[in-house]
């Protein structure tokens, strides 16, 4: 349960998003235009950036929450993996997902590592466990960095903008891996792909203009698309089976 | 080849790297200008029992603290930082120090202020105001922009070896050969007090990167992948940052700069061992302890007038190797 109340944040003294109050009781795609503040509002929900107004974790002000509990509630998959140790494996990045869970200090212990094994064989991707993560392509980093936030087992996650780097035989992918967790996790889905949000199938939240629209549905009508873009679609021919 | 028997062979070839350098070690205090033989050295009446004690041991152990130091502290920079180039002293932190210990020789402060060598205790003011500079400039700058950190450490650099010019051009011939010296690293120290105050920094260090291992490794992915997996990321990178910096502040002020093994050693345990940083930490404290003393006992071995200054030797091995990995790992 995210709950944002007259939200206004910004950077570099430019508003990017104003007085937004919502409630986020179950999954939310997020969408709009390029700069229109789809990643900061993310960013504001993780408490990862400077705002007014309040933003709550169930009831609890993402401000007054430690690290480790915030990390045991949600997790932000990036679109893309930044990674300076080129010698990491699959199972222990994954591993890292259980960081929250882990005593200060110590090792990862056996709990921690049967649990990343586990989702790595529910992703299916065991066959990658001890290839580094540097020499994987990007939609098999994706799906590691899917891996690392279910062994985080936070109740939220967040997905930002999974299939940018994707072929459409990736996508698809992911997109059936993300409508999947829906059963599990709550997921908010930052994205562009309209074929991605139309087979999710969750409410969508537009950003124009600062401000934020519902949609519980005809988001994906012709007219409507037109006008929140400004360009003409047709029928959004191209979906996912 | 089966592939087990290639494991195998990587696995003999690695402890046989591992039992020769541990061997250099156990053999280094016996190298130099003078000779000793073990019999001579466990004589206490001979005046070889009185070299081994007083010089060479203190040394070796000196120069094994010096290199688990900056090796440390080279794969700190480099992980916080997500930078190869990221050092101590591509940083500016040692030229700090250099500057700092120039102006107390030119200012001849004499050999004690406070009880601590006034070199000392300046070497040390000079890196640890420079790590401040950079944490208080690096506010300024947007977090994933480490390569601004980097240019302001170039920059940084290069006006402190301005600086230390004219420290040189009003010093008198004395004093300038003696900062010449300085500048170019020695390990030449008696006795036991260096070699024990290093010790225990060094092995602080150690223990605190070792027990800040995880942390460390989200931190090398981003800050905010680091926070986001539950680490307190701007307390623990001060601490480490901190820490190792007052390590670095001591070690320089002791031993002048040190370049190319906070750089190299880093990079060649990688290589030996391409597993994540949490299974590195106490390969690449050991090897840059050994490869110190290698380095050091070569300075030693080779005969010259006077012994080889330590920077120029690592300079010399470090360069060309470094070059070839980079090399080798673009191929």
């Amino acid at each position: 349960m995210i709950k944002l109340q007259s939200l206004a944040c910004g950077f570099d003294n430019h508003s990017v998003l104003e007085d937004i109050t919502l409630d986020i009781a179950s999954h939310l795609s997020i969408l709009g235009a390029n700069g229109s503040g789809k990643s900061t509002l993310a960013r504001a929900i993780c408490g990862l950036t400077g705002y007014e107004g309040e933003v709550s974790l169930f009831g609890e002000s993402i401000q007054n929450i430690a690290p480790k509990t915030r990390a045991k509630t949600i997790s932000y998959i990036p679109a893309k993996l930044d990674i300076y140790d080129s010698f990491i494996t699959v199972f222990e990045f994954v591993l890292l997902g259980r960081f929250p869970y882990k005593k200060s200090f110590f090792e990862y212990d056996a709990k921690d590592k049967i649990i990343a094994q586990k989702t790595i064989a529910f992703l299916n991707i065991r066959h990658l466990s001890s290839h580094t993560v540097a020499s994987l392509s990007s939609g098999e980093q994706q799906l590691v960095l899917i891996a690392q936030a279910l062994a985080q087992q936070s109740k939220i996650i967040i997905f930002d903008e999974p299939t940018a780097n994707l072929d459409p035989r990736n996508a698809k992918i992911i997109a059936e891996h993300i409508k999947g967790l829906k059963e599990y996790h709550q997921i908010i889905l930052i994205t562009h792909d309209l074929h991605l949000a139309c087979f999710v199938g969750s409410p969508i939240a537009f950003i124009k203009e600062k401000r934020v629209t519902l949609y519980e549905e005809g988001f994906f009508e012709d007219a409507n698309l037109e006008e929140l873009y400004g360009v003409a679609f047709s029928s959004m021919a191209v979906r996912y089976a | 080849m089966a592939l087990h028997l290639v494991r195998w062979r990587c696995g003999m070839l690695k402890s046989l790297l591992w039992i020769l350098l541990a061997c250099g070690v156990l053999i280094a205090p016996f190298i130099g200008s003078v000779e000793l033989s073990l019999a001579d050295v466990l004589n206490p009446e001979h005046l070889s029992h009185k070299i081994f004690v007083e010089l060479r041991l203190p040394r070796v152990l000196f120069a094994f603290f010096a290199g688990v130091v900056l090796a440390l502290s080279g794969l700190l920079y480099q992980t916080l930082f997500r930078n190869a180039l990221m050092t101590p002293y591509t940083l500016g932190i040692s030229s700090g120090a250099v500057l700092g210990a120039g102006i107390a020789l030119k200012l001849s402060l004499g050999t004690l202020l406070f009880g601590v060598a006034s070199v000392t205790l300046f070497g040390f003011l000079g890196a640890m105001f420079t790590v401040l500079l950079l944490v208080y400039l690096s506010q300024f700058l947007k977090s994933s922009h480490h390569e601004s950190l980097l240019l302001l450490g170039i920059a940084l650099s290069l006006f402190y070896t301005s600086a230390l010019m004219v420290v040189f051009y009003l010093g008198s011939a004395i004093q300038n050969d003696l900062l010449i010296r300085f500048t170019m690293g020695s390990l030449s120290i008696i006795g036991w007090n260096s070699p024990i105050t290093l010790g225990i920094i060094a092995f602080l260090l150690l223990l605190l990167l070792y027990l800040y291992r995880f942390e460390l490794q989200l931190l090398g992915m981003s800050e905010t992948q680091a926070s986001l997996k539950g680490v307190h990321t701007k307390r623990v990178t001060l601490l480490l940052l901190i820490a190792s910096s007052f390590a670095i502040g001591v070690l320089v002020s002791m031993s002048g700069p040190i370049g190319f093994v906070g750089l190299v050693v880093p990079h060649i345990v990688a290589k030996i061992y391409p597993s994540a940083l949490s299974h590195r930490v106490l390969k690449t404290a050991l090897f840059g302890g050994f490869f110190l003393v290698f380095c050091d006992t070569l300075t030693r071995g080779i005969n010259t007038q006077s012994e080889l200054p330590i920077g120029i030797v690592t300079a010399f091995i470090g360069a060309p190797f470094f070059i070839y990995l980079i090399i080798k790992g673009k191929k």
